[in-house]
């Protein structure tokens, strides 16, 4: 096992935890989850990059990357005006 | 090389779990959003090195790093909106 895949593996839990706060507590909170949650995808598609040798993963993370502003802006939106 | 490159991802998994850690032990939304910070600087800065470490100055270094820059400053942006939010909705009730 390379040091990729046990960053891998080892950061998965993490994202665990992230996903469970999305569902638990107030909405302001599963919004900052999500948020956090995101970020901790794009690490781990880089680092599974890594560690499989797949350079199209990497594709993967630029594009959850830069599709997260506007997805999480939305709800960040619908937060303030309508929750 | 490799023993800089596992320390470095060593101290990205570290950092993470302190992240998580942090995120569970703090109780309002508006401590909660450092986390992100954090996790994104520290994190994705130690995957990054550990990236260009182990892949030299190639094609797929400089993706690691565009993608780095795009997360924090997503991460900037996306703490300030999602503060403003929570203040429109949450502020007045604390």
């Amino acid at each position: 096992m390379t040091a990729w895949i046990a960053a891998g593996l080892a950061l998965l839990p993490v994202l665990g935890l992230a996903v469970i706060a999305t569902g638990r507590g107030t909405a302001g909170g599963r919004l900052v989850a999500v948020a956090l949650a995101t970020s901790l995808s794009v690490l781990l598609l880089v680092v599974f990059d890594f560690a499989f040798d797949q350079p199209s993963s990497l594709d993967l993370a630029m594009a959850l990357a830069l599709l997260a502003l506007p997805g999480t802006l939305v709800l960040a939106l619908f937060q303030e005006r309508w929750l | 090389m490799n023993a800089a490159v596992d320390a470095l991802l060593a101290f990205a998994v570290l950092s993470a779990w302190i992240g998580a850690l942090a995120f569970l032990r703090l109780r309002t939304s508006f401590e909660r959003l450092h986390v992100i910070t954090f996790v994104n600087v520290v994190a994705g800065g130690a995957i990054t090195a550990a990236a260009a470490l182990s892949g030299g100055m190639s094609a797929r270094t400089l993706q690691c790093i565009f993608v780095w820059i795009v997360v924090v400053t997503a991460g900037a942006l996306l703490s300030h909106a999602i503060a403003r939010a929570l203040h429109m909705r949450e502020g007045a009730r604390r």
